[in-house]
């Protein structure tokens, strides 16, 4: 049985890691600097966090 | 066909997309599909699309386009252009000696084991200075350390034209002087016209065709 609980984390965890997917679709389509920085700043550590997230709540009660 | 930008958009399109339906419909881990389901869209799918995006952008940012995207550097871009074969940068870019594509990053990475790495460590400080910092001058941009022979002698070691050129026979330890970056290429008063931004006004551009 899943908790509600986890299915919080899992909702929260979907929705930064497709963020962090999307600001990686929007970078890779233009190369400047800014888009580079975006990717590193933005979609990595939100993709990062929905990744960390999901492990999370697999370990947790 | 594909290109590998196309195919890690897709990848990283349809991650989202399958990680967007999870968080959407989480009750759908209740299941065992659901979880495995959630497994591939919340961890392996975003850990893949994560390298190649990483990747693709390290690919990127080694563009000529993406260094010359500086206001600062379009100096440093108009000199590759320059109708004279003794600007050096000018020389190798229209002849093809350096990837056209790539030709800021050919000349200015170390050949090393960690070249890459400082590289790009150097190109998130440009950013830094570019966005946040005091932009200088293009005629005040200065190397970090005198350009080494080391990436010259990358492509130019062995190269008949360099071991049998008169020039570089002057005396008899020469060869191994600029082997040894004891003689510099650059700063000898052999091939001292490097980009020399300051001079372009007067400069003969060349136009190409392509």
């Amino acid at each position: 049985m899943v908790s509600p609980q986890i299915e919080k984390r899992i909702r929260w965890s979907g929705l930064l890691v497709s963020s962090g997917l999307a600001v990686q679709v929007l970078t890779m389509a233009w190369s400047h600097p800014l888009s580079f920085m975006a990717f590193l700043v933005i979609g990595c550590p939100l993709m990062l966090a929905g990744v960390v997230l999901f492990l999370a709540s697999l370990v947790s009660k | 066909m594909f290109s590998w930008t196309t195919i890690d958009l897709l990848l990283a399109g349809v991650a989202a997309l399958i990680a967007m339906l999870v968080a959407l419909h989480a009750d759908l881990t209740r299941a065992r599909g659901g979880k495995i389901l959630a497994f591939i869209a919340l961890f392996l799918l975003p850990v893949i699309a994560l390298g190649a995006g990483l990747s693709r952008q390290m690919e990127q940012s080694k563009s000529t386009q993406f260094c010359l995207s500086c206001h600062v550097m379009e100096d440093y871009g108009k000199s590759l252009f320059v109708d004279d074969k003794g600007y050096i940068p000018a020389a190798h870019y229209q002849n093809n000696r350096v990837p056209r594509e790539q030709a800021c990053y050919t000349c200015h990475s170390d050949y090393t084991m960690y070249g890459g790495v400082t590289a790009k460590l150097r190109g998130l400080r440009h950013v830094y200075i570019q966005y946040l910092g005091k932009i200088p001058k293009p005629e005040e941009i200065k190397l970090y350390s005198p350009f080494n022979n080391r990436e010259c002698l990358h492509c130019h070691n062995g190269a008949r034209s360099f071991t049998e050129a008169t020039p570089h026979h002057k005396t008899p330890d020469l060869l191994d002087k600029m082997m040894s970056n004891e003689k510099s290429c650059m700063s000898s008063k052999c091939h001292d016209t490097i980009h020399d931004v300051d001079t372009l006004a007067d400069a003969k551009i060349w136009k190409a065709e392509h």
